[in-house]
């Protein structure tokens, strides 16, 4: 009996003593939960990936970092100078930056990178399509020799899928480069990664070198980071709640109250970056009628949307572009908004007539179609809704939800009539990437490929001498895709993350357009 | 067939009897016990909790809750009864036939049968339904197919007993033909206990299709169904918990009313120890 008690004693003894220098250790990490809409990247592989999650960010470092006004400043690069004719670009570059694996950060590499870019198959290549070569001037100097004058070329250097890569382990490790093991000169390296679960990533300790625009040039002030990939929102929320993780690196608006309801949570907001669209696949009938296309857009009401799904928080879209993005200052005439009286004169003339049940028909066929969505809740929310709406000016929808992570090979069939989705980018070649009529299916979802959109989107993408010029061209070539009706805009969201306040202390303001690098360097955790 | 009702007459079976008449007379009348319509939305109404207009709320579209839950009984119970009546109609077929036939068709069916009986129901329906699309169709198939090996078994480990009884042997030398011996005298008498657990799979098949429900795989928006309001319903679970909490009771309480009603079905058939020993 005593012996019996006093082992259970020591035993408890024992299991406490365990769980305080556990809380000990865990003080120095802290576990994320990536956004929703990056769930599933299956690669660390910049040059090769179409999307990469947050973690991407804190194992690379990029040329140059943006600011929260979207100004450029000095990262890799310490500075650089562009020829007055735009025909060449100079970069001075840090010194005595290493890779994870010890290799030297220097101008070889820098070509040795810019390289890989035109060798390597992938989406991405557009990046650095207008670098003509590179040359090494010194071993920290580099200049780009362009093909054409390309003014987005800070920006693309600023874009985590520029982000530095060690040539020599990316070229040995092939396939396996960023998914079993990836080098890159960022604070973090990685530890493991499990596709669609999780990502775990230990401090770099030689880091020296952060973004100009972060407070810490480096280490980071956390050990250890954990990013976990949970795809529904209100599981995210729940586990944030009950201590599970510290931080959700997405909150959608109709969390934001139940976030701000519990006392050791706080939401952090930032300019928005997402706009939420609904594709119209322009090659299916009856969409390859424009006029059955421009009443599908003009029956979704993004002000009912806005206030009833999303709470009010955020902004209508009539654009395909984010607002804060000049190419977004279309001609009036050209944003698609509300207008349920255009959409029904528009299909009576088209054909479509009003007929039982609310459903119009036409040569004895009803006006039905496929609405296609992802799992998310808030997407099968959102879908519900454009529904009714559709309904309401007689077009019958029939939604089919896919699976968040295997609805981009379902688009690549190009079966698809109507669906719901959302992009994150803040630059004016997403029209590029989800309209260009070579990325048929994934990205362009819409099918649209028409020859009068190719010719300005070329002048868009390579004709531009300057920033004003590609900007109107951009603007032009945004305005044409609108009219052509190929997606009805929906909404655009705002940045709004979640912590735990009693874990977590966030620098006072954080200097990037999104919760990236220059906020992890500052970000400490509460001992 | 008066067993089903002296089933009502005991005390379990009695309260569960009247559930399940409730539910499927609120299914069958439908569009006349329902003051609003199921698919049209009021989104200024949304989230409402129980009131006199709302009598279990409203859901994330302002649609009444009361009126979906008696629109997805529809969805629930047609596509569970329809799955398992197939499933029973062909189980039986392939049963009776394995049994009274014997030999290669025999061994071909028992090892196709054990091989999806050795799998979950769960696992095959998801698998049919990732094949043939969801929707409610596809979800009828997948359960029916899912418990196809459970009636198939029964039914021909019945006939394999019934097979060697004096009256089969009589009817067979007074010149009766397979098909006069297989409908006249082995189904009849092997019907009773098929029909009792088929009776307690349409419960199983009812959580089934909740599932596949739950997944978005069953009946696709805005046509409800129980499975599918509980998959809103999780993402409201702190901003209108009634919107996951009624259809779960919905499904937990027709479940239990299921079984219960089947348990004293069993007493009265008094079919316990048949079923016991062939299932």
């Amino acid at each position: 009996m005593t012996l019996s008690f006093r082992k259970s004693f020591l035993a408890a003894s024992v299991s406490l003593a365990a769980l305080f220098s556990a809380q000990t250790l865990a003080a120095q990490e802290a576990v994320f939960v990536i956004g929703t809409a990056e769930v599933g990247a299956p690669t660390y592989n910049p040059i090769k990936a179409t999307m990469l999650n947050t973690a991407t960010a804190l194992i690379f470092d990029r040329m140059v970092s943006q600011a929260a006004d979207l100004s450029y400043h000095p990262w890799l690069a310490e500075s650089w100078e562009e020829a007055a004719d735009g025909m060449s670009w100079t970069f001075k570059l840090k010194e005595g930056v290493t890779f994870h694996n010890g290799e030297p950060f220097n101008a070889d590499t820098v070509k040795a990178w810019i390289e890989l870019f035109k060798t390597t198959e992938g989406e991405n290549a557009y990046m650095a399509e207008a670098i003509a070569s590179v040359e090494v001037v010194d071993a920290s100097t580099v200049k780009f020799v362009m093909s054409r004058p390309e003014p987005n070329l800070l920006y693309n250097l600023s874009s985590t899928f520029m982000s530095v890569v060690e040539p020599k382990s990316f070229a040995a490790l092939g396939d396996n480069y960023g998914v079993t093991e990836v080098y890159g000169t960022g604070p973090y390296k990685l530890e493991s990664f499990a596709v669609g679960q999780e990502t775990v990533l230990v401090r770099n300790e030689d880091y020296k070198w952060g973004p100009a625009v972060a407070a810490n040039a480096g280490p980071a002030k956390v050990e250890r980071l954990t990013f976990r990939e949970i795809p529904e929102d209100s599981t995210a929320f729940l586990e944030l709640k009950t201590g599970g993780v510290d931080f959700l690196l997405s909150v959608p608006a109709d969390l934001m109250g139940e976030v701000q309801k519990e006392a050791n949570l706080a939401v952090l907001t930032m300019a928005g970056q997402d706009v939420w669209y609904m594709p119209i696949n322009v090659t299916k009938a009856p969409f390859d009628d424009i006029r059955v296309r421009e009443a599908a857009a003009k029956a979704i009401n993004q002000e009912e949307i806005l206030a009833s799904v999303f709470g009010g928080v955020g902004a209508v879209a009539d654009t395909f572009l984010i607002s804060a993005l000049p190419e977004s200052k279309v001609a009036d005439s050209a944003k698609i908004k509300f207008d349920p009286a255009r959409a029904n004169a528009l299909l009576d003339e088209a054909g479509w007539a009003m007929g039982d049940g609310g459903v119009r028909m036409k040569d004895g066929q009803p006006l039905k179609v496929t609405l296609w969505t992802q799992s998310d809740s808030i997407f099968r929310r959102l879908t519900e809704v454009v529904q009714a709406q559709l309904k309401a000016v007689g077009i019958e929808a029939e939604i089919t939800t896919f699976d968040s992570s295997m609805i981009r090979d379902q688009y690549k069939t190009g079966e698809q009539q109507l669906a719901v989705r959302s992009y994150n980018w803040d630059n004016a070649d997403i029209v590029d990437w989800f309209f260009g009529g070579d990325r048929l299916g994934y990205p362009n979802v819409s099918m649209y490929n028409d020859p009068k959109a190719e010719e300005l989107r070329t002048a868009a993408m390579t004709g531009a001498k300057n920033m004003d010029e590609r900007v109107a061209n951009f603007t032009a070539y945004h305005e044409y895709v609108l009219t052509q009706f190929p997606m009805a805009p929906i909404y655009q969201p705002v940045q709004a993350f979640a912590y735990n306040t009693d874990r977590l202390s966030l620098p006072a303001t954080i200097n990037a357009p999104s919760f990236g690098t220059a906020a992890f360097m500052d970000l400490e955790v509460k001992e | 067939m008066i067993a089903p009702l002296r089933a009502l007459t005991r005390p379990q079976g009695g309260i569960a009897g009247l559930w399940l008449i409730l539910v499927i007379v609120a299914a069958v009348f439908a569009p006349l016990l329902t003051p609003y319509a199921y698919d049209i939305q009021n989104l200024p109404n949304a989230y409402q909790p129980a009131s006199g207009a709302h009598w279990l709320g409203t859901d994330e579209f302002g649609r009444d809750l009361l009126t979906r839950l008696i629109y997805g009984a529809r969805t629930s119970l047609s596509v569970s009864a329809t799955a398992i009546s197939i499933s029973v109609l062909c189980g039986m077929v392939l049963g009776a036939a394995a049994a009274w036939f014997g030999g290669w068709l025999d061994r071909i069916v028992t090892m196709t049968v054990d091989l999806t009986w050795s799998f979950p129901e769960i696992l095959i329906a998801l698998i049919l339904v990732a094949i043939i699309g969801p929707g409610t169709t596809g979800v009828m198939i997948a359960i029916a197919v899912a418990y196809l090996a459970q009636f198939t078994r029964l039914t021909r480990a019945q006939i394999m007993t019934l097979k060697g009884e004096t009256f089969i042997e009589a009817a067979r030398s007074l010149g009766a033909g397979n098909a006069h011996i297989l409908f006249r005298h082995l189904l009849p008498n092997a019907l009773a206990p098929v029909l009792v657990s088929a009776m307690l799979a349409t419960g199983d098949a009812i959580i089934l299709e909740a599932t596949l429900g739950f997944f978005g795989l069953g009946a696709q928006p805005p046509v409800p169904s129980w499975g599918g309001m509980m998959s809103a319903g999780s993402a409201l679970i702190f901003k209108a918990p009634w919107v996951i909490v009624f259809p779960g009771l919905a499904v937990a309480i027709t479940v239990v009313a299921i079984n219960l009603y089947g348990d004293a079905l069993i007493a009265e058939l008094d079919i316990r120890a048949r079923l016991r020993r062939d299932a």
